[in-house]
């Protein structure tokens, strides 16, 4: 099976989901691996960007926060899908972004995650 | 004339995992602290993060994160006849000059010393008989019990991320840990790092050879982890640039990520950086500090900060310095054996044994600062290893498994390779990915003639004297290095690589150059009694009981483990004295 195909799978596993049965509170434990780095509220930029409002946003569309060139050229607009990607694999999404994380490889959690960034900003 | 400022309840001079630790504590118990530090404020956003960090020039070449010594260095001889010369540029140890000191960019061993430390001499003399301890080694009982220290050791390895195996439980031995060790009331904050190749060739050859292999504890963050202070760490990464950089995924437990950002949440901190202590001043009964004077090095403005107490938090040979400079207790000497202040100078010592292996890919770019496993067969933990036997007090851990294995600097070629030039080249280019190494790390005992004292001639930026380290092995470490090297080499040869470069013992004089360990001990040692130490057991001067000193400078001999564990849990122990006892009560915390 090739990596696209996978990818795929992936996504299309963490639509089916859905938001009806994804975590929130699942997706709240696991964003502890983003933390370190990450803030839900705005205007907190640690090692990492805050990701308020992400969704919808575009790569790289902070003026505050110094971005990497491969994110500021991938032409990304964050949704589920894309984001959905770029956490199960950051190198292979963008390669050569700067975001020092090797990636989470379950559809399930990834979908619990996003669910519960998804909820955050509301 | 140095401006006078207003009075504070607490001066520390440094801010790194001892500095951070007391500021964040003193200020929440309601302290007005202020901290002095010689570095520039750093952090993980700013600095250590991609594309300024894996920058092996600035970082291992030039020394971004470490003391400056066209500032400020010392003077080095091997014994009371040479005379000594100034270590123009850092070699055998770095001291770190920022925000976070030597804890940014430490790798993260965590270990815990135990009563076979604490007890020595009282141990030593029980089980060989007074006449085993040689006439010139000075060791003696810390005046602290690993019992008192547990919950210390505790509290510092869930703050700094530790990831390790329990080997002893409440006295029950666990499958996979450490057996040697100490009991301890809980296993550790994380589950150990992911082993690498190299770890686990050594752990399986070790355990055919009947050694017990361990992984190495380490504050390097094995997954996500939010400490009891609700410190965020990330996953390590086992991006193989630890030791020496800041962690571009804050998962290496350092006090510029836990316990410094919490104290400057408090307002009653306040961090002063640039700065630079020259004395503690102490009043004319000479029973009590004052305060300390400083200099703003950006500007070379002198400040007087008056304090109810002061801590020396810095990097431990600047501690010591600043005693001597200070005229705070008497400094020792080598010949009378009178004075305390600067006696106990040790160091570690260690043999290393390179394996290479045709065909076989050990990937040494990838790792953590430990990910590596360990034997403490040979440690002083493992009481049935025999001395007498032996030859030799103390002992040493053995392991494997790249810390650090940096591109540039690490090029593993066997011996009688060329130096330079197409066979070199096709060497390392042969062998760069198909070598691994076992180490050994060995205790230094404390001897009358390793000790600090004041230059007589060499002055630093401010005009004072240098500190002078005398400084040698003696046969005690010799032995042990023989026993260590001989141990590597057998286990080694049981590995059947294709090519190997043996451990030799070290027999040639201790030099500055090249990179060795920043494990340096002793020189203001805690103690029983006002005779024999500096400090008593919780740190406080015996002299002036509003002035504590904290870090290895306290340690009254060197153990082969790394110095972190101890010195952490030494912080939080006092911070605890300070906050219950000495504040509602100030004075000797222990009668002398």
């Amino acid at each position: 099976m090739t990596r696209t195909a996978l990818i795929l799978i992936a996504v299309t596993g963490a639509l089916t989901v859905g938001s009806a049965h994804a975590d929130v509170k699942r997706g709240e434990k696991l964003f502890e691996e983003c933390r370190a780095c990450h803030a839900v509220e705005r205007g907190i930029n640690g090692v990492g960007p805050d990701l308020h409002g992400v969704f919808g946003r575009k790569a790289a569309a902070l003026d505050e926060f110094r971005y990497s060139p491969a994110l500021k050229k991938s032409g990304i607009t964050w949704t589920r899908q894309t984001l959905d990607a770029y956490v199960a694999d950051p190198q292979k999404a963008v390669p050569a972004n700067r975001m020092p994380y090797g990636g989470m490889p379950e559809a399930k959690d990834r979908a619990d995650l996003l669910e519960y960034l998804q909820q955050a900003f509301k | 004339m140095a401006k006078k400022l207003k009075e504070v309840d607490v001066v520390l001079v440094g801010l790194g995992w001892t500095g951070g630790i007391l500021a964040k504590e003193l200020s929440a118990a309601g302290l007005k602290v202020v901290a002095l530090e010689r570095g520039t404020m750093r952090t993980t956003e700013n600095d250590y993060s991609v594309p300024h960090v894996r920058d092996e020039l600035r970082f291992v070449h030039r020394h971004d994160l470490m003391q400056n010594t066209a500032r400020d260095t010392l003077t080095v001889r091997n014994n009371v006849q040479q005379e000594a010369l100034p270590m123009r540029r850092l070699g055998s140890f770095l001291p770190g000059e920022v925000v976070g000191g030597s804890g940014v960019h430490w790798s993260g061993h965590t270990w815990r010393w135990t009563d076979e430390e604490f007890k020595i001499r009282s141990l030593y003399e029980e089980r060989y008989g007074k006449k085993f301890i040689p006439e010139d080694m000075t060791i003696q009982d810390w005046g602290i019990t690993y019992a008192e220290l547990e919950p210390y050791y505790d509290k510092f390895e869930y703050t700094a991320a530790v990831s390790g195996k329990a080997g002893n439980i409440k006295g029950q031995i666990q499958p996979g840990g450490n057996p040697f060790e100490a009991p301890r009331a809980r296993e550790y904050a994380l589950p150990p790092l992911t082993p690498i190749l190299a770890s686990q060739v050594f752990s399986e050859a070790a355990k055919n050879n009947g050694y017990h292999p361990f992984p190495r504890p380490s504050a390097n963050a094995s997954r996500a982890y939010t400490n009891p202070d609700g410190s965020h760490f990330g996953a390590c990464q086992y991006c193989g640039y630890c030791q020496r950089f800041g962690c571009e995924a804050n998962a290496k437990g350092s006090p510029h990520m836990t316990v410094i950002p919490i104290a400057m949440k408090n307002p009653n901190f306040e961090l002063r950086t640039s700065t630079w202590v020259t004395k503690v001043l102490k009043d004319p009964s000479g029973k009590r500090v004052t305060g300390v004077l400083y200099t703003n090095t950006l500007n070379g403005e002198e400040f007087e900060q008056p304090a109810g107490m002061v801590a020396l938090t810095a990097y431990a040979i600047n501690n010591v310095h600043l005693m001597l400079l200070s005229g705070i207790g008497q400094p020792y000497d080598p010949v009378s054996q009178q004075g305390v202040v600067g006696k106990n100078y040790c160091y570690q010592t260690g043999a290393s044994a390179t394996l290479f292996f045709e065909g076989r890919h050990f990937n040494p770019f990838m790792n953590a600062g430990g990910s590596n496993a360990t034997i403490d067969d040979f440690n002083s933990t493992n009481v049935q290893f025999d001395r007498a036997k032996a030859g030799f007090i103390g002992g040493y851990n053995v392991g494997s498994g790249f810390n650090t294995a940096l591109p540039i600097g690490y090029r593993p070629v066997p011996r009688g390779t060329p130096a330079w030039g197409k066979a070199w080249k096709s060497a390392t280019a042969k062998w760069y990915q198909t070598a691994m190494n076992i180490n050994a790390s060995g205790a230094v005992m404390s001897n009358r003639y390793n000790y600090y004292d004041l230059d007589p001639t060499y002055r630093n930026a401010f005009g004072l004297p240098l500190m002078r380290m005398t400084f040698d092995y003696k046969a005690n470490e010799h032995r042990m290095g023989e026993h260590a090297a001989k141990v590597i080499n057998d286990l080694a040869k049981s590995m059947n690589p294709t090519s190997l470069n043996t451990a030799i013992a070290r027999t040639e004089p201790w030099t500055v150059v090249p990179y060795q360990s920043t494990h340096n001990t002793g020189g203001t040692i805690m103690g029983t009694n006002p005779k024999n130490s500096v400090l008593n057991k919780y740190l406080q001067s015996w002299d002036c009981h509003n002035l504590f000193v904290i870090g290895a400078n306290v340690f009254a001999h060197n153990n082969s483990y790394n110095p972190t564990g101890p010195v952490g849990a030494l912080a939080y122990w006092t911070a605890d004295a300070i906050k219950n006892r000495y504040m509602k009560n100030p004075g000797p915390l222990v009668s002398a």
